[in-house]
């Protein structure tokens, strides 16, 4: 395992945090087509993200943050390069394999939150722990009580507001305690009073150690994670 | 949380198209399970008319044997008829048991009622083993056995004198009624059949003959004896096993008519199912990709629309049955009307096992329908899934 040291001034503290690398992109190339036009998404993008990192991945809207989020996120595939996760290369990976990757390691946020409209709150946290077989009541009531939406338990996502939308989104990404949280856009359908929950939400996952990346437009956000991977066309600005 | 209850909260969001939609399962299974209780109730009332006539083989004149049957058996006035000196060749043809001769005519009274009466002799009973009787056969003149029906209806008990109906001026004793058999001939009056034939003006004649075998499987054999005795000429030799034969393989070949209709009709049914779960798929593509995200196989994803097409088959599989159940009587009212040999008994026979079927066919119709928006959401990738509605 491949143990690094990283420093980060933050809020005019220098923290030094002894580490190992969680996630590590060698190379990331994704192409698609669009009608006869090949588009290049991401291009040779390299990077590691060591455990209990908060970062965020900013650029402009096409450089490719969200293609990056769905292929660390075993989403989707790369086309070429290739992503080591705790020490695993997913290169080569089967469809089964990966969804594994994704019932255990990885928690996903959307920007639209993602919740099942026909299922309540309770039944919304619940839903990865259908796929995963596990019995996790007593978690599920841990993190409604960590995201403040005890009372909500029994609602539907329509009596919600949508930080609330976005708590719950959290707490299920969380149910069965992944090493990653993936968030794409997640303060991007909220209001500031909102997006600062949420905001301070990450921090206390962060706190507890968990390793966060986040896909941003919204600085405030950004400037609040400890390090920023910035995307121009598809390739890292160093 | 279970699959049950996603698949059927999925199925109620848009409740007018899933309704609809189950409608047409509904209708389908409907016509399944009426199409089937009708060929197990034509065949179960067919059966048990032919056994309560008691006889072997039925003698009647010349002309459509199927007509005579269903004259014999639910009491007619008859257009034609055989010479009482047919009776003795009947009764010596080698194989025979017993040949018992019947005159029977019907009547009308002023109020429309339709009353049957039948002239016997002794022989009778030894075609009607399971008649129970209380009282006797009439023997003697001017004596009358009552159906079971015909004495509650009329309010008549053994010894009693009464005017005969739609007879005016002709009277009546009774000297015996007859237990209930349930079916037409506990409407019927008997009387002796020399005073059947004064009554009716047909001396010397008789309307059929009721015959019993020494051997019901030398029946093959006795029939043909019969065609070919001196009288064999007059006489349509019916045997009822090859009746029965014949008029179930009529009621099947409407039943693979009908069948076809109900299959078209499922087949049809199931091409609106999977359609509409098709629409759902669509709609739901972004849900589909959120539930790959936080974990879901492909196989998670099949089962999960698989699981809403086979709810939606099975409660309109159930919505069929209940309104083929409902709908029984009048559909029973309806074919009555239009079937010619229709038994006594009833026409629709609905059965556990017919409505097990027919939900089996409704869960195996989902099954089928299933597949194909299953398999299409199933093949979503997730992030495909998750930009689709973007």
């Amino acid at each position: 395992m491949v143990v690094a040291m990283y420093a980060k001034q933050n809020e005019g503290v220098h923290e030094r945090v002894e580490s190992k690398v969680l996630v590590s992109a060698k190379g990331l190339t994704k192409t698609y087509r669009r009608g006869t036009e090949e588009v290049r998404a991401l291009d040779g993008v390299s990077f590691d993200l060591q455990q209990g990192e908060f970062t965020a991945i900013v650029g402009q809207s096409g450089a490719g943050k969200t293609t990056l989020l769905h292929l660390l996120g075993c989403m989707d595939t790369p086309t070429s390069g290739e992503i080591i996760i705790g020490g695993h290369s997913t290169k080569g990976l089967s469809d089964r394999a990966l969804t594994q990757l994704r019932r255990e390691q990885v928690g996903f946020v959307f920007q639209h939150f993602g919740l099942l409209p026909t299922l309540t709150v309770m039944e919304n946290l619940l839903l990865p722990t259908l796929f995963s077989k596990r019995e996790a009541k007593a978690r599920a009531n841990e993190l409604l009580e960590q995201v403040g939406l005890t009372q909500r338990r029994n609602h539907h996502p329509n009596q919600l507001s949508g930080g609330e939308m976005q708590r719950v989104a959290i707490a299920r990404a969380l149910i069965n305690r992944p090493q990653i949280l993936l968030a794409d856009e997640p303060t991007g359908n909220l209001d500031s009073v909102n997006g600062e929950a949420i905001l301070q939400l990450f921090h206390q996952l962060h706190r507890e150690g968990l390793t966060i990346v986040v896909v941003t437009h919204n600085p405030i956000l950004a400037d609040a994670t400890q390090r920023q991977l910035v995307l121009r066309d598809g390739q890292l600005v160093p | 949380m279970t699959w049950a209850k996603i698949a059927l909260q999925n199925m109620l969001r848009r409740k007018l198209r899933t309704f609809a939609t189950m409608m047409g399962v509904a209708v389908a299974v409907a016509a399944l399970f009426s199409l089937l209780a009708f060929q197990r109730g034509y065949q179960n009332g067919m059966r048990d008319e032919l056994d309560r006539l008691g006889a072997h083989v039925l003698v009647v004149p010349k002309g459509c044997p199927y007509d005579s049957a269903s004259m014999a058996l639910h009491g007619a006035s008859w257009p034609c008829y055989l010479k009482s000196a047919y009776l003795e060749q009947v009764r010596t043809t080698r194989g025979v048991s017993v040949a018992a001769p019947i005159f029977m005519n019907a009547l009308y009274e002023s109020n429309g009622t339709q009353q049957v009466y039948l002239g016997i002799n002794e022989t009778i009973q030894a075609v009607k083993p399971g008649w129970k009787l209380e009282g006797s056969l009439p023997t003697k003149t001017g004596e009358i056995l009552l159906g079971a029906t015909a004495a509650k209806n009329l309010h008549l008990q053994i010894g009693q004198e009464f005017n005969l109906p739609a007879i005016p001026g002709e009277r009546g004793k009774v000297c015996g009624v007859l237990a209930s058999t349930q079916g037409a001939e506990d409407a019927f009056l008997y009387m002796p059949l020399s005073d059947a034939q004064r009554l009716f003006k047909r001396p010397a004649q008789l309307t059929h003959i009721l015959v019993r075998l020494q051997d019901p499987n030398a029946l093959e054999n006795v029939v043909e004896a019969l065609r070919g005795c001196e009288a064999g000429m007059d006489m349509n030799i019916v045997p009822l096993t090859h009746l029965f034969q014949t008029i179930q393989g009529l009621v099947n070949s409407t039943r693979l008519l009908l069948g076809c209709i109900a299959l078209i009709a499922l087949i049809v049914a199931g091409a609106g199912v999977s359609n509409t779960v098709l629409m759902a798929v669509t709609e739901r593509t972004r849900e589909i990709g959120v539930m790959r995200s936080v974990g879901a196989s492909t196989s998670d994803i099949f089962r999960l629309i698989w699981l809403e097409t086979v709810q939606i088959c099975l409660v309109g599989g159930v919505l069929g049955v209940l309104t083929a159940l409902i709908g029984a009587q009048h559909l029973e009212e309806w074919l009555r009307n239009r079937l010619p040999f229709s038994p006594s008994g009833a026409l629709i026979h609905p059965e556990a096992g017919i409505m097990l079927l027919c939900l089996l066919g409704a869960a195996v119709l989902g099954s089928m329908a299933g597949l194909l928006p299953a398999w299409r959401a199933s093949r979503l990738s997730p992030v495909e899934a998750i930009r689709a509605a973007l």
